[in-house]
């Protein structure tokens, strides 16, 4: 019975500690890689889990209605900020009421969102929205007024519901029931404060903190034209009437709309996924990032195992000499290559969630800790200890032991 | 000279060359060596510098290739067998020690020592044990967590010797064990050796030191990559040297130039034999 592997393990060890210095270094390659996608994984995982939860918590009977087909849904970026999509939103209003008119249809409400700046004792910042609706949001998005009242048909149309932070930028306080307020030029007295929600990212993409909810009926006469839906959320009379009402948004919508497809009713984790896509977009990039700097630890890696076989020649002549095969000396390269990867994926994987709870505590998310990602850091590492390691292990195995033992070192 | 019963042949070599270099600068260290050894065989081969002994141990040693001709090792030829066959002979049957030491700088003499057992796939603690014994055996018991950098000559070799020894080898290749140890560390090595053909094991030790060879069933003399003399007795009076002593006896001053730590041993005859060979 041979142990070799064990052997192996220690010599590996032995020769790694012999030079501290240099392995530690040629780990922070791999660590670096490791920990930006450590980061990004555990991050966008956070938001999506984030918003997945939201969803459940409403109880499991909303559907959202949105523009675009459902093919490009996906890759359609600018759903992600619809304050900045210019071009023509295909749900209208009357949409709305083909919407309404279905049975099983709890509440449906539209969101849409006004590119004007809100001005009042001071100007709102620029990342502050303007988001017209009906009253029925606030059942179906389940809003909490804090002080004063939510939008109501029954009463004077210009009024605004504005988050607690925007009270805060524009008034100084957040007691700002009766103040008034100017959006795109127009007057509207504020006759309720939402409670903080610290919600930024939702499936309505608005962080409500920070807007002005105003009636529908006073978006549109903004005069911006064609008035823009983002999106309408729609809330079915039970769970289990849920599917079929998804069913028959489909049909009647197809019908309003002429029969082209571009409006997509998503449900259940499809509303997640297009508020993560944002996540998702900055971990293409940062994977771009990652892998650049993965590729060059690995270069590093092989690099350092192609100086250790040559400064090792007489070694490997002496180890021949003593017994070892072809095999013995490739693994003995392999395995130290592979825990140089090991070690920089371990140390990686854990500086990523070092860095991923700080950057968290700017967010309003934890990133999600879950054996996926362990599984991908550790799979990333070992991967790359070997397909760099391959080349040196084959050059030390293939050495003539004459020749190496006449060789200095 | 204890006579052991040597029957079946180990190694044979028939028309042996090992060539080196190509066109003008083509040179034979091996010429056409023909030659059987038994087991329990104790050879002493002894030549000038440069007469391809070296050569030959590594060849025997699996360590190299010949060029041309056959080398049979237990009856197998050795060009049929594989690579990873031929490391499995190094591993378990051959033990090898070096002219030039060829300890690994950065391991302590303990891990030197247990390097051969590792190949065996014997665990760490298990080698440690064996290779702890062997190193008290050789008088090294307080040096075994030294580095190789910290022994001197002497006890450099004597390591080494250790390291071939601590697998059991039944062949032993020695390329002049003794070549840097004084009379009484030289004799401390060859008892062992001694002991070691006494149980049955063959050795074929390379030396210099025709005072050594009285350990030998067997000595041979090689020139220019051929076997000049092949005798099998320990006797010093069968050797033949006594053709070429008068020459010997005009280069001793060379003698002490080349090989100062025989000096002491000068007025043996057989020392400037080997030494004038050399000068051929
Ligand atoms: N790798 C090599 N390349 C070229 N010539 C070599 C090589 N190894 C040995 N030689 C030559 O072969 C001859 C025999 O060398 P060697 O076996 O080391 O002699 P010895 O051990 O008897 O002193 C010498 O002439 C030496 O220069
Ligand atoms: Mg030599």
């Amino acid at each position: 019975m041979r142990f070799l592997f064990i052997n192996h393990l220690q010599n590996a060890r032995q020769s790694l500690r012999s030079n501290r210095m240099r392995s530690y270094l040629t780990m922070l390659g791999v660590t670096i890689g490791v920990a930006s996608i450590t980061i990004i994984l555990s991050l966008s995982s956070g938001a999506g889990k984030i918003v997945g939860d939201q969803i459940d918590s409403l109880g499991g009977n909303i559907t959202i209605i949105r523009p675009g087909s459902p093919q490009t849904m996906s890759t359609n970026l600018s759903q992600i900020k619809p304050q900045r999509n210019f071009s023509a939103s295909s749900l209208t209003e009357y949409d709305l009421g083909v919407i309404k008119d279905i049975k099983h249809v709890a509440a449906a409400a539209p969101i849409m969102i006004i590119s004007g700046t809100i001005k009042a004792d001071n100007t709102a910042p620029s990342d502050s929205s303007v988001v017209a609706t009906t009253p029925e949001l606030q059942t179906i998005s389940n809003l909490k007024v804090q002080t004063g009242q939510f939008l109501d048909s029954t009463i004077d149309k210009n009024t605004v519901v504005i988050g607690p932070q925007l009270a805060i930028n524009i008034f100084g306080t957040d007691q700002a029931i009766g103040k008034s307020l100017t959006v795109h030029g127009k007057a509207l007295t504020v006759i309720g404060v939402l409670k903080r929600a610290n919600d930024p990212i939702n499936y309505n993409s608005v962080d409500f903190d920070n807007a002005a909810i105003i009636n529908l009926e006073v978006g549109k006469q903004l005069g911006l034209g064609q008035p823009q839906i983002q999106q309408i959320d729609v809330r079915s009379d039970s769970v289990t009437n849920l599917s079929g009402v998804i069913v028959d948004l489909n049909k009647a919508l197809l019908i309003s709309h002429g029969g082209e497809n571009n409006f997509s009713v998503l449900s259940g984790d499809q509303i997640a996924q297009p508020t993560s896509q944002l996540f998702f977009a900055l971990a293409g990039a940062t994977t771009a990032i990652a892998s650049i700097s993965l590729l060059v630890g690995g270069i590093g890696i092989m690099n350092i195992m192609l100086v250790n076989v040559a400064e090792r020649t007489r070694e490997i002549g002496i180890r021949k000499a003593l017994g070892a095969n072809n095999g013995d000396i490739a693994a003995q390269f392999m395995i130290e290559s592979i825990a140089i990867g090991i070690g920089g994926g371990v140390s990686g994987y854990i500086l990523g969630y070092v860095i991923a709870f700080a950057i968290s505590t700017f967010l309003t998310f934890q990133p999600a800790i879950n054996w996926q990602i362990a599984a991908i850091a550790g799979f990333i590492s070992i991967v790359m200890g070997t397909v760099f390691g391959l080349y040196p292990a084959f050059r030390a195995s293939r050495k003539d032991p004459i020749e190496s033992l006449r060789e200095y070192s | 000279m204890t006579e052991i019963p040597t029957n079946t042949p180990v190694i044979e070599l028939h028309n042996l060359k090992k060539r080196f270099g190509i066109g003008d600068a083509e040179h034979f260290a091996l010429d056409g060596i023909d030659l059987t050894i038994n087991s329990g065989e104790f050879i002493a081969i002894m030549g000038p510098s440069g007469c391809g002994k070296t050569t030959l141990l590594n060849i025997l040693g699996l360590l190299d290739r010949s060029t041309d001709g056959e080398y049979k090792l237990d009856g197998r030829e050795i060009s049929t067998i594989s690579a990873r066959r031929q490391a499995y002979i190094r591993s378990h049957q051959i033990g090898f020690i070096f002219q030039s030491f060829n300890l690994i700088p950065r391991l302590s003499v303990i891990e030197n020592v247990a390097l051969p057992l590792t190949y065996k796939g014997i665990l760490q603690t298990k080698r440690l044990k064996i290779a702890s014994r062997i190193l008290h055996n050789f008088h090294l018991g307080e040096r075994e967590y030294y580095m190789p950098s910290q022994l001197s000559g002497g006890q450099t070799q004597r390591v080494a010797i250790a390291r071939a020894l601590v697998n059991e080898p039944s062949i032993i290749l020695a390329d002049e064990p003794t070549g840097n140890l004084d009379s009484r560390s030289s004799h401390v090595i060859m008892e062992e050796l001694s002991d070691l053909h006494k149980r049955g094991n063959t050795i074929i030790m390379v030396t210099h030191n025709p005072r050594l060879t009285s350990y030998a069933s067997r000595v041979i003399t090689m020139l220019d990559g051929k076997i000049n003399t092949d005798t099998k007795s320990a006797d010093d009076e069968t050797i033949p040297f006594t053709d070429i002593t008068p020459t010997a006896v005009k280069k001793r001053k060379k003698v002490k130039l080349v090989r100062p730590w025989t000096k002491r041993r000068h007025k043996s005859k057989a020392t400037l034999v080997s030494s004038n060979r050399r000068k051929k």
